[in-house]
């Protein structure tokens, strides 16, 4: 792998390069462009580590470097993936390149505080300069500030999905006899899920074998119950008094438990899912990608599936986002930058985003080409009051905290321990040293 | 399971002897008396201005002529140029600069590591060394846990793995038919990778759909159908029972060639003298297999401590206390948390204990005269 990109390739590299600076003045991509120009940038081969390797993912992959490439034909691209679920593998393989300071040129990662290591290291170069006020104005605040985290821009947002999503299968709620849309909050939805049970099917397809799903079902318990504000309270680290609050919200998951799938223990979110497809179970709580899964068993939206907000968190938009960064010392830098301008431009996402099923960051971004469901959900997205971060996709608490969380929640699930688990969610951040 | 370092050193000694058996030298390393007074000779002569006659005796030559041996002048660069280290120095240098650099420099490194208190993605700092991440470990209720499921792992895992590798051996040792039809079947699940065989015994331990309760059901022994995977009190003992089931078919083959070193005379005597075949193979075979048992031991208890692949698949980084292993503790601290000081803390343990499986195997040898 060549991380310094190879002297063979410059002569070549130069040819083109004239030909790529006349494009990147004409399109007026703003400062990234001009400095690719003043230093008569050649670009270096140009390394992409990332973990979008299953089927739709990897399509908006290949969607958006072609994209990159047809804006920025000079540039020869080492797509590098680090397969495994949610970085289990790419955090490894990032995290030891960078101590070994032979980072990629970018890879995905979660902003919002799974950049704090990072940060903390002044591994992550300022991209400030790449967001020219075109691209400022099109973002949501809150947005910007999760890709800040120490107040300075340091990763350009591709993507959002939501994660309070409750989805369900239309023919099963209407035999079971409930009404998705009348399940006022979180306590409420204890009764549907009973119903649900009693009519013969499983009420929430779940599962257990590992702890993230859980984690997830419990931070938007929490913030359906107990608001927005006493999840920022909590991620923030001051839990004092937060027990009662913490406490309750554990004890709803541990009654929803009741009417999980059967085989919870055994199987993976998209098992549970077929559950939904398949009629057995009734509802799931998921982040919006579960749709993608509706689309290949061509599941119809709002005839057989529909969703609402979890219970409880209306006018709430939990964002789950990917986001690429600049490490330094950065193999490509002007190929680098070029790539993260690009990613923040309506080109870009309205490439991604569509086939991802995911929505775009930006507000601007014409919504022809997506799907029923995703305008749907940029409706929503742009009507939303408050739109916090998530523990469990890795913005809302540092990776060391997060992990801890996990680990009460693996405990949690062999034990059920509402007890045990409340205090040591509540001491999660000063066990991991914060 | 020979420290490749030691083998080189009993490379280098074999040499040693050959080399000195082919100069015409008797002593193979063992007399050192007389090579003393050789080299005592030899500093007398030189003081006294004259050689002794023992120095101008002729020498073969490895490639066989004669020749009168050049006067050996000095004796310190004779044993110099004799001397078998160096001699075999272009066998024995690159393995040994290889593993010294990239194994035991390595380990080194890594232990040195474990003192620091370094973690986040910034460069560690050797300023401070202190075994504070050794203390830690102590009140670590995750690593009490994990050690814990190590041991037993470890233990249950190499015990029923012998027995059951044994046990089909000796079955498949009698002389029946589709012998080796059955050798491969038990020894395929060998060649399948961690990852492929995690994801098909999560659908067996699946307690609606997989094979084990559906089977357990069938029995109508609905009772003991369980939550394989999510139940604490199963958790570890499924990840045993899968794992014996892909090792038990190597045990085997260790048994089997153990088995057929073992002369017919033996089995026929011990009939002869009127034993059961439970008595016959508990008293005269079980006992020549002491060395196919250890061998087998040995690379199960070392496999077993680094059990990581399995557990990860199935669990993820956080399998929770029943079934969280120090090897899957050790990545999750490093790699999740970036701890890397306290991660690099737990391989030295797991080292610690890899040698503990490993010295006595070694020391045995050395007691034999193997090494």
């Amino acid at each position: 792998m060549t991380h310094n990109g190879a002297r063979s390739r410059r002569a070549y590299l130069k040819a083109t390069a004239t030909g790529t600076a006349i494009l990147v003045g004409t399109t007026g991509l703003g400062q990234a462009g001009a400095s690719a120009q003043e230093e008569g940038a050649d670009f270096e081969e140009f390394e992409i580590v990332h973990w979008w390797t299953a089927g739709g993912e990897e399509e908006a992959l290949n969607a958006l470097l072609e994209g990159y490439q047809e804006e920025y034909p000079g540039v020869e691209i080492d797509n590098n993936p680090a397969p495994g679920g949610a970085g289990s593998a790419l955090d490894a393989a990032v995290r030891s390149r960078v101590v070994d300071q032979t980072p990629p040129s970018t890879f995905q990662i979660w902003p919002g505080e799974s950049l704090r290591p990072y940060t903390d290291a002044d591994i992550l170069e300022s991209v400030e300069d790449l967001w020219d006020d075109e691209m400022r104005e099109a973002y949501l605040e809150s947005v910007m500030d999760v890709a800040s985290p120490d107040d300075e821009l340091v990763s350009v947002p591709i993507n959002i999905h939501r994660l309070n999503n409750l989805f369900y299968n239309v023919e099963v709620v209407e035999d079971a006899g409930i009404d998705p849309d009348g399940i006022e909050d979180p306590t409420d939805l204890l009764d549907a899920l009973e119903t649900a049970d009693e009519a013969g099917y499983t009420g929430m397809a779940h599962q257990t074998s590992s702890e993230w799903s859980t984690v997830q079902l419990w931070e938007t318990v929490l913030i359906a119950e107990h608001g927005v504000e006493t999840f920022e309270q909590y991620i923030a680290g001051e839990t004092d008094d937060l027990e009662e609050e913490v406490r309750e919200s554990l004890e709803l998951v541990v009654d929803y438990s009741e009417y999980f799938s059967p085989d919870a223990g055994a199987i993976a979110w998209d098992e549970g899912n077929a559950q939904v497809i398949g009629g057995d179970a009734a509802f799931i709580h998921q982040g919006d990608w579960a749709a993608g899964q509706y689309g290949e068993a061509d599941f119809e939206y709002e005839d057989e599936w529909d969703f609402v907000p979890f219970p409880g968190s209306d006018g709430v938009y939990s964002l789950v986002m990917d986001s690429f960064v600049m490490p330094t010392p950065n193999p490509s830098p002007a190929a680098t930058e070029a790539f993260l301008s690009y990613c923040g431009t309506v080109d870009a996402q309205e490439r991604f985003n569509p086939i991802k099923g995911s929505i775009p960051p930006r507000t601007d971004v014409p919504t022809d080409e997506f799907p029923p469901f995703l305008q749907d959900q940029m409706d929503d997205f742009e009507n939303s009051d408050e739109q916090p971060t998530t523990i469990a996709h890795g913005s809302a608490v540092r990776p060391e905290i997060k992990s801890e969380i996990e680990e009460t929640f693996s405990r949690f699930l062999e034990t059920w321990d509402v007890d045990d688990t409340t205090q040591g969610l509540l001491q999660a951040h000063q066990a991991a040293g914060y | 399971m020979i420290d490749p370092l030691s083998r080189t050193l009993a490379r280098t000694r074999w040499l040693h002897r050959r080399i000195r058996a082919r100069v015409g030298r008797t002593d193979g390393g063992g007399s050192e008396r007389s090579r003393r007074e050789e080299t005592e000779r030899n500093a007398k002569s030189e003081t006294e201005g004259q050689s002794s006659t023992d120095d101008r005796r002729p020498r073969p030559r490895p490639d066989g002529r004669e020749t009168v041996r050049a006067v050996e002048t000095d004796g310190w660069l004779a044993r110099l140029r004799w001397s078998a280290g160096l001699q075999a120095a272009i066998f024995w240098v690159p393995p040994f600069v290889l593993m010294g650099w990239f194994v035991y420099g390595a380990i080194g490194w890594n232990f040195l590591i474990s003192l620091t208190d370094w973690s986040g993605l910034g460069q560690p700092q050797y300023e401070t060394f202190n075994l504070e991440m050794y203390a830690r470990m102590l009140e670590d209720r995750s690593f009490v846990a994990a050690a814990r499921n190590t041991v037993v792992l470890l233990i249950a895992f190499t015990g029923a793995a012998l027995g059951i590798g044994l046990l089909l051996a000796i079955l498949v040792d009698q002389g029946i038919r589709f012998e080796n039809t059955f050798r491969t079947i038990y020894l395929l699940p060998m060649s399948l990778s961690f990852v492929v065989t995690a994801i098909f015994w999560a659908w067996m331990y699946n307690p609606e759909t997989g094979m084990i309760n559906v089977v357990l059901g069938g029995l109508g022994a609905d009772a003991l159908a369980m939550n394989w995977m999510s139940d604490p009190r199963t958790k570890l003992f499924s990840i045993i029972l899968a794992l014996t089931w892909q090792f038990s078919g190597y045990c085997m083959i260790v048994y089997l060639a153990g088995l057929r070193t073992i002369p017919d005379a033996h089995y026929e005597a011990a009939r002869v003298d009127g034993a059961s075949t439970v008595r016959m193979y508990w008293r005269v075979i079980l006992p020549q297999l002491q060395a196919a048992t250890t061998s087998a031991a040995i690379v199960l208890m070392v496999f077993s401590l680094k059990a990581f692949d399995f557990i990860f698949v199935m669990y993820g980084d956080t399998p929770g206390p029943s079934a969280d292993i120090l090897a899957v503790m050790m990545f999750r601290e490093a790699f999740s948390r970036t701890n890397w000081a306290y991660g690099s803390a737990i391989a030295m343990v797991l080292f610690l204990l890899a040698l503990a499986v490993i010295a006595p195997y070694i020391y045995m040898q050395y007691r034999r005269g193997e090494l």
